[in-house]
């Protein structure tokens, strides 16, 4: 198996779409701490809001990838014929929908992040850069939930 | 570079790529013909989607960045805003799948 072939294989897939998310959710909570305590240089948080919002759109990629490749022909019908049909009904409509929202939000907050304290107070926006960096993490935090819900409605659906 | 200029204008393109989100996953849901047409161009509607956020995401950063006039400095209430919409917009697409699962529209 080459490195692409085990790349596109579906464990590989979900791992990366949910430890680049993890890496991307960590590091917007982090940087809400820097810029609520006013903690570390204008670098430092551009190099965490970077890494975070690029951790973000690779796992968006990895997603996407397996979401249109596997998940429509191989676990859409067994939750769907399953116990608990909602959970692709609601829950991951819901879910690839308002992931659409997360990366222009992660690119706001780094673009942010370029502004030293000085211009951040100055323009009165260090409160809404923690309550956006704090958005990002928890809606991030929200579709892990949503992915945990669609994942146990297709085993207990292929268990029926 | 400035970057007031820059954080409010991808924070406003941040809410036109996040509407367009919210409407035109409602309306294909609706018109089954919209959604065939958001297939036929990338195989899925959904990468469709998402190629579209990004590139109205973008092309609305570039085009407020460019023509945007220095000085009114309106950051907060457009960073409150897109909070706002984002809310409002991730009630609304949960709110419509719910109903639209038990069939209520």
């Amino acid at each position: 198996m080459d490195i692409i072939s085990l790349l596109q294989s579906k464990p590989v897939l979900i791992g990366l779409h949910l430890g680049f998310a993890i890496i991307g959710i960590d590091l917007f909570f982090w940087l809400l701490g820097k810029f609520k305590d006013r903690i570390g240089s204008v670098k430092n948080r551009v190099t965490i809001a970077g890494i975070g919002t690029l951790a973000l759109i690779s796992s968006w990629i990895a997603g996407g990838y397996y979401y249109v490749v596997y998940y429509g022909s191989l676990v859409k019908p067994i939750i769907k014929e399953g116990v608990a049909p909602w959970a692709h009904n609601i829950v991951m409509e819901a879910k690839e929908h308002i992931f659409l929202f997360v990366i222009p939000m992660a690119v706001v907050v780094f673009f942010i992040a370029l502004m030293n304290d000085e211009e951040i107070d100055r323009s009165g926006i260090r409160k809404m850069a923690v309550w956006l960096s704090g958005t990002v993490a928890v809606l991030g935090l929200l579709i892990g939930a949503m992915g945990f819900i669609i994942s146990a409605a297709a085993r207990w659906g292929a268990l029926q | 570079m400035n970057k007031i200029n820059l954080v409010i204008s991808s924070t406003y393109a941040a809410i036109i790529s996040s509407t367009f989100v919210v409407i035109i996953t409602i309306y294909a849901e609706l018109s089954p013909a919209l959604k065939d047409w958001l297939k036929s161009i990338s195989g899925h509607h959904w990468t469709t989607k998402s190629i579209f956020t990004a590139l109205i995401f973008a092309l609305a950063l570039i085009a407020l960045y460019s023509f945007r006039k220095n000085g009114s400095d309106r950051t907060k209430q457009s960073l409150v805003l897109l909070l706002a919409f984002v809310l409002v917009g991730s009630i609304a697409i949960t709110a419509f799948y719910t109903g639209h699962h038990f069939k209520i529209w």
